[in-house]
């Protein structure tokens, strides 16, 4: 049922998808050798009309956010491969195994927008996947690929590969230019700090994520209209989700828009582990609300679906929660990390998420109080005004109300969980999952 | 007035040649003053504040925004466990706990040898590998409580010059995220990332 | 009008300019959206979220910060919603949820934007029942500054104003989240001359100034405008005092000054006005010593004596030197007695280490700061502005880094500014007119290029002590020259000098920038009566003629000629030849030490009166406590030593002398108290305009060349020195370098001097021992010594030096 696309080769040269030998065997290069014969309209609204939407979890098009690049000169291209939103690792299955699919992209992408130095922001615990695609871009700058006239044209670029240093929030892609530029990992203020005009070094710069870069050769290949015929739904082409937690076969899936939630966990997933009842799951990534079987486990798994659910896909990263799961301990766990992570600019993330983390450990460790999930809504108003989705946006960026999705679960589907928290004393349930241990019991 | 040895000088030049600002340098620069130590000391800080021509304050200022640039001391392994949401559905906090007991380090501190860290860290984007281990970057998944227990008495016995993420997942960890599928011969030699323009890969 | 727009701000529409953030907007039409982090001043940065207001938009209300958005045709804003008000509660409860409440100890409590902003938007109550964050409670980050991290809100505005405004980025964030804090690198403190800004503009008590931590509370506080005499400038100041004692100086916003900003000199330097040392009777010699003496004993021997050697020898047997210390009125008063009672018009505020009087007073293309704004081209060829003049040099980098300028600096050393200068160019010190001839040769072509601009604005002084004094004359010639139209702004960094030539305390000028001559002197003639009509000595000849004894009798008026003069072995020669010596004066200096009498003086807060500043700028001084003892301004005890001399100068009070000089001195017509204090507030600019008296337009000079020496002596001024205001304000005093000598790491090796060895440095005009600073900011060839430092010999002004290591 799966057309598999980006994650193609790998599945079918599994011992050298990542080399340049392999990737040109099975036809890479030719469309960025062939882009170089396009102009960069041309490439803009072929890109436009695949309507490849961004895959690093804001969902924005692609081609449209080329467009917007101003005319001034130099511009840059920075690739965003600062994968860190918990639950999501598809990207670096896409960094170590086809680094040369994503270079392709980036050279596409590049000559789109007239960018001659390009920069490829691996996040810093990614060493082997920085190394894998280092060792690609020697080996594109090697082939004639990169460097000074690719491809035996005049076309220039340089390519960089930069290693993060432990930051979430330069997955941004404000933070990610600062950082780049040798500041501190803070997300500048938009207006007027938008890349496309104001980017690195205060020139138009493009950034885009590893799984778009790495659809573009397959664009030109298909065409737009072949793109978008691999999709029966309005989101075009395909989507890789990350699936973890309770299920039986957690990894990346390269699947097609439009399937349900339920073919998803329970098939492709295989279901719940030790076949426990789900509980609840989060649909795209740390950051977003949560979702239960009773109301959503039939919609389908689409852009606009889940939005009007009130939550989103994000970064497609999607994480499984069983019925034994104390979810004050998981909204404690994803609290934390985004005050662990919150740049510290804006008053609201930066004294809220560590407030709410406060209070939700101190309920798991049964000192909870009656007013808690109160305040904590409080709070999160205070954070994120209204406790809407997609936020209505008081704070320089989303890391703050992303904060807030766990607490919004809470109020929805858990207040008496919450509440069994304080009459016990402390957690109800028994201790955690030790997966390991029954995956040998298993085998 | 450079306390660097000059071959970590000349890769320091190569290093900023590649920015169009030598600012944006400070990142690669900060891992090349670690590799130099063994962690960030404050004359780090202060060369690469030269190299990059800021002050020492701006330097400090980025270093410690992230979380892999270490100033207090760092042991010669650094054993990171994920305990993110997904690592901690599947038993992260037991498996870090194992880690603590079997080294004696409680998490975030380094034993008296040098020899070994111990922390827990933010999602390492391994999250259909839970538990996620790492030990100087290089990344084991599918770790249980006893695997941890092993890893850390290996580390303590064999003492591997270079660590190896292919065989340490050999011998530490189950289940993977996905196929890793080609085995690598780099690996890391000190607790910061093995990555070949800064110089920090063995083998 | 395209350049306006309306807007409505709680339902009442408003006309504003475009462009303009929407929370200046507000307040300038009236409605005050509360900030923390927001500074007028600085670029806006988001944080602290306290401003967000509710704006309509086409898919319904939205949320913005009102000091990162600009201003739109047909906004419509709402400051008071339901949302707005919910939002504000919420983040004060955030701000004082780790906030340690600790204001009765605090020395912003009173004045603390968080205490006022939590009354009036606060939630009342706060809910947070964890463990408050705690830090090592206020750690020192300068000499000056001390910092509390539990009490800062993280505003940025510190970090803001040492990066963009004072280019000293020392203090910074650090760390991430909300272990965010504001610190300095170990061992490397905030010592920027700037640092009490950050103080200033601190909205909490996180910051605070060690001159005033816990000496006052701020409503107990009296409190007048002035302007500083500490910069050439003259940035307004508003000066607070408790019990007659000054306890803090703060910057005001004037536009056309320094922003509001002060230089640590400026806002610290008040301590030596409450100096125990400071002169409260006069003093007269009697058996070999100072003892104390009534004003009229005092007053009586020093007029007989001046009356004796004017009568013997004439006035030309006596000079006067210094009153660049005073106001305008003051000057006025010691111009008018030298010439009238004294009979001479040996007469200087300069100390033989500055430019020409009419090159100073009276050029004619002189430039406005405010030219600088909108400047092509700046170019800075004179002292290292960061050292001399904090002002300019805030405003030439803000004209570079916001405003676009293109900027040249030239100076023999690392300065300040060179890391906004598009073009630096140094020379060997004593050698700038080769460097002059190669770019009057169009052998600089950035420099050439960069003089064709539109608008060039040229800041020229003297860069060292070496420098020919009639280089800039030259590098002005050449500017206009390149660049016609340009505008000039020739540099004198002593206190009111300008005020003081402007009044006629030169040898050369009468007031109003008046050439001495049979025309100036007639004009006079109805006010002051018969005087001299030829120009009299300056400082350097007045001196000499002491050693000579062709001047017999001297007046000090705040001088020490042995402090400040280069040629102090001359300034020592003359003071012991000198046959009478009167001083007026604060304090007993190195000069005035064997004086004959000494006359107590009122200084700064202690009288009424105006000065004038280096664009020629008017401004009031305000008096708002009474002088030490019977300590006099200047102008009343003029008046009664001309009296006992038998003249009657007719001053009567300041205010009548600032009108005499409304009348008499032409340029400064109409420039009254009443104008200064009620409709010019932020003062007048007396005109440079093409009919006034006196138009100096320098052209070019051949100058000397460079010597031919291995090593030459760079001698500058530098921001603390051992002047005898600093030397008596302890907060200040010590932060001067000392007796230093800075090489190169090119030659240090060659004299065999490593960082902090004891150096011998010889000259012609002096020598002695230095401690040695390896300085990579000096270039080869020059040995770089900052300018009348504790415990420093004097080198004079010759640039051949040897250096030899002594230890």
């Amino acid at each position: 049922m799966t057309t598999l696309v980006v994650t193609k080769r790998m599945a079918e040269h599994p011992a050298d998808s990542h080399t340049i030998t392999r990737y040109q065997a099975t036809g890479g290069y030719q469309q960025a050798k062939r882009a170089l014969g396009m102009t960069r309209d041309e490439l803009v609204e072929e890109v436009k009309a695949s309507g490849l939407l961004g895959r690093g979890g804001a969902a924005f098009s692609a081609g449209l956010k080329w467009s917007f690049l101003a005319p001034e000169r130099p511009s840059y291209l920075v690739v965003n491969a600062d994968e860190s939103e918990p639950g999501t690792f598809k990207d670096r299955q896409l960094l170590e195994r086809d680094p040369h699919q994503l270079i392709e992209g980036l050279i596409i992408t590049a000559i789109a927008n007239e960018a001659h130095h390009a920069f490829i922001y691996v996040r810093g615990e990614y060493s082997k996947p920085a190394r894998r695609v280092q060792k690609a871009v020697d080996e594109a700058y090697a082939a004639g690929f990169l460097g000074t006239g690719i491809f035996g044209s005049d076309f220039d670029l340089d390519v960089v590969v930069h290693l993060g240093a432990g930051a979430y929030i330069c997955g941004e892609e404000t933070a990610l230019i600062n950082s780049l530029e040798g500041l501190r990992g803070e997300p500048r203020l938009k207006p007027p700090y938008f890349p496309a005009a104001k980017g690195l070094y205060m020139k138009p710069t493009i950034v885009n994520n590893v799984e778009t870069l790495s659809n573009l050769p397959h664009i030109l290949a298909l065409g737009s209209a072949g793109y978008t015929a691999l999709s029966s739904s309005a989101d075009t082409g395909t989507f890789m989700m990350s699936l973890s937690g309770h299920v039986r076969k957690p990894g990346n899936y390269e699947v097609p828009h439009g399937i349900t939630w339920r073919e998803l966990i329970f098939d492709i997933g295989g279901g719940m582990r030790r076949d426990r009842a789900l509980k609840t799951w989060i649909p795209g990534g740390a950051s977003a609300p949560w979702f239960v079987p009773e109301k959503h486990l039939d919609l389908e798994i689409t852009k606009d679906a889940t939005a009007e659910a009130g939550s989103m896909l994000g970064s497609g990263a999607v994480i499984v929660m069983d019925e034994d799961t104390c979810v004050v301990r998981a909204a404690e766990r994803i609290v934390r990390f985004f005050a662990h992570e919150s740049c510290g600019q804006c008053t609201p993330c930066r004294e809220g998420t560590s407030w709410l983390e406060m209070i939700l450990r101190r309920i798991d460790e049964g000192r909870g109080r009656a007013v808690d999930l109160d305040l904590m809504l409080d709070l999160g108003d205070g954070i994120s005004i209204g406790l809407e989705w997609p936020p209505r946006m008081t704070t320089i960026c989303p890391l703050g109300p992303s904060a807030v999705s766990p607490i919004l679960a809470l109020r929805d589907y858990f207040r008496s969980e919450v509440s069994r928290h304080l009459e016990a004393g402390g957690c109800p349930f028994p201790g955690g999952h030790i997966a390991g241990e029954e995956e040998e019991e298993e085998e | 007035m450079s306390v660097w040895s000059e071959p970590t000088r000349q890769r320091a030049t190569e290093i900023i040649g590649r920015y169009p600002k030598r600012r944006s340098a400070v990142m690669p620069l900060l891992y090349l003053a670690m590799a130099e130590e063994g962690r960030l000391s404050e004359e780090g800080m202060r060369e690469v504040a030269e190299w990059c021509g800021i002050t020492p304050a701006q330097v400090q200022a980025v270093a410690s925004f992230y979380t892999m640039y270490k100033t207090e001391p760092v042991g010669r392994y650094l054993v990171s466990c994920c305990t993110s949401i997904s690592c901690m559905l599947l038993g992260a906090d037991e498996v870090l706990g194992a880690i603590e007991d079997q080294a004696g380090v409680p998490d975030g501190e380094t034993d008296k040898e040098g020899h070994l860290s111990v922390e827990h860290v933010e999602c390492l984007g391994a999250c259909g590998g839970a538990v996620a281990v790492q030990v100087n970057y290089e990344l084991i998944e599918g770790v249980t409580p006893d695997r941890a227990r092993a890893l850390v008495d290996w580390l303590r016995n064999a003492r591997p010059d270079v660590v190896n993420g292919d065989e340490m997942q050999e011998l530490f960890g189950t289940r993977r995220s996905f196929e890793w599928a080609i085995h690598e011969e780099d690996g890391a030699v000190g607790p910061y990332p093995a990555f070949q323009p800064l110089g920090t890969v063995g083998r | 009008m395209t350049d306006r727009v309306r807007l409505s701000i709680d339902g009442v529409e408003h006309e504003v300019a475009q462009g303009e953030l929407l929370i200046k907007a507000a307040q300038d039409t009236g409605t005050y959206i509360p900030r923390f982090c927001w500074h007028e001043r600085m670029k806006p940065v988001g944080m602290c979220r306290m401003c967000l207001v509710q704006i309509e938009t086409p898919r319904g209300p939205a949320m913005i910060t009102a000091c990162t958005t600009n201003v739109a045709d047909g906004m419509v804003v709402d400051t008071t919603s339901e949302a707005v008000k919910r939002s504000q509660e919420a983040i004060l409860e955030f701000l004082l949820a780790n906030h340690p409440l600790d204001c009765p100890v605090c020395d912003k409590g009173g004045e603390c934007p968080l205490q006022d902003q939590a009354l009036a938007y606060g939630p009342g109550e706060s809910r947070f029942v964890e463990i408050k964050r705690t830090y090592v409670k206020p750690i020192p980050i300068s000499d000056l500054v001390l910092l509390d991290r539990e009490r800062c809100i993280l505003c940025a505005r510190c970090t803001r104003f040492s990066e963009e405004i004072s280019g000293d980025p020392l203090i910074e964030f650090m760390e991430r989240g909300n272990l965010t804090e504001i610190n300095t690198f170990p061992d490397h403190p905030f010592s920027s001359y700037f640092s009490g800004n950050t103080v200033q503009i601190c909205p909490v008590g996180a910051l605070t100034a060690k001159p005033y931590r816990f000496r006052a509370r701020p409503w107990d506080l009296e409190r007048v405008e002035s302007s500083s005499l500490f910069d050439t400038a003259h940035p307004r100041v508003e000066v607070h005092a408790s019990q007659n004692q000054v306890l803090r100086i703060l910057g005001v916003d004037h536009p056309n000054l320094s922003h509001g900003w002060l230089s640590d000199k400026a806002r610290f330097g008040f301590e030596y006005l409450g100096s125990a040392d400071r002169l409260s009777t006069p003093l007269v010699r009697g058996g070999g010593r100072l003892v104390e003496a009534t004003w009229p004993e005092a007053l009586e021997i020093a007029a007989n004596r001046l009356q004796l050697i004017k009568d013997e020898d004439g006035g030309g047997a006596l000079g006067v030197i210094g009153g660049a210390q005073g106001n305008n009125e003051d000057a006025y008063a010691l111009a008018k007695f030298t010439r009238v009672a004294l009979g001479t018009n040996n007469l200087d505020c300069r100390l033989d280490d500055t430019l020409s009087s009419h090159f100073l007073a009276a050029t004619v293309d002189r430039a406005l700061i405010d030219d600088l704004d909108t400047s092509g081209t700046v170019i800075v060829w004179g002292p290292d502005l960061k050292e001399e003049h904090p002002t300019l040099y805030l405003r030439v980098r803000r004209a570079a880094q916001e405003l676009g300028a293109t900027l040249i600096v030239v100076h023999p050393r690392a300065t300040g500014l060179d890391d906004r200068a598009v073009v630096k160019l140094g020379y060997r010190p004593g050698g700038g007119f080769a460097l002059l001839d190669e770019i009057a040769e169009g052998a600089h072509s950035d420099v050439s290029h960069a003089l064709a601009a539109a608008k060039v604005t040229a800041l020229v002084g003297l860069a060292s002590l070496a420098d020919d004094p009639r280089l800039p004359e030259s590098v002005a010639a050449l500017v206009r020259q390149k660049a016609p139209g340009a505008r000039i702004l020739p540099l004198s960094s002593r206190a009111n000098t300008y005020g003081a030539l402007d009044m006629g305390v030169a040898p050369d000028l009468l007031p109003g920038r008046v050439a001495v001559g049979a025309i100036g002197c007639a004009n006079l003639a109805e006010s002051w009566g018969d005087i001299p009509s030829r120009p009299g000595r300056d400082t350097r000849a007045i001196l000499e003629g002491l050693v000579s004894g062709d001047v017999r009798g001297l007046l000090l008026v705040g001088a020490d000629p042995l402090r400040d003069c280069p040629d102090r072995t001359l300034a020592g020669e003359a003071l012991e030849a000198a046959e009478y010596l009167v001083s007026i004066d604060a304090f007993v200096n190195d000069s005035n030490r064997e004086a004959d009498v000494i006359l107590p003086v009122a200084v700064f807060t202690e009288k009424e009166g105006t000065v004038t500043n280096l664009e020629g700028r008017v401004q009031r001084v305000s008096r708002l406590r009474p002088a030490p003892g019977q300590a006099r301004p200047d102008w009343a005890i003029l008046e009664d030593l001309a009296a006992l001399m038998g003249v009657g100068l007719g001053l009567g009070s300041a205010e009548t002398i600032a009108k005499e000089i409304a009348d008499v001195a032409p340029v400064y017509a109409g420039v009254t108290w009443d104008l200064l204090d009620w409709e010019e507030r932020d003062g007048v600019v007396v005109p440079m305009t093409g009919d006034q008296p006196l138009n100096h337009i320098p052209v070019s000079l051949e100058g000397n060349r460079a010597p031919r020496a291995a090593l030459t002596l760079h001698s500058a001024r530098v921001m603390y020195d051992d002047g005898v205001r600093l030397r008596h304000s302890p907060s200040l005093s010590r932060l001067a370098p000392g007796a230093v000598a800075h090489l190169s790491p090119v030659d240090a090796p060659k004299v065999g001097a490593r960082e902090g060895a004891t150096l011998r440095l010889v000259t012609k005009k002096g020598e002695g021992e230095f401690r040695a600073v390896i300085d990579p900011g000096t270039p080869a060839g020059v040995v770089y010594v900052p300018l009348n430092q504790p415990g420093a010999p004097s080198l004079g002004a010759d640039a051949v030096v040897r250096v030899t290591v002594v230890t």
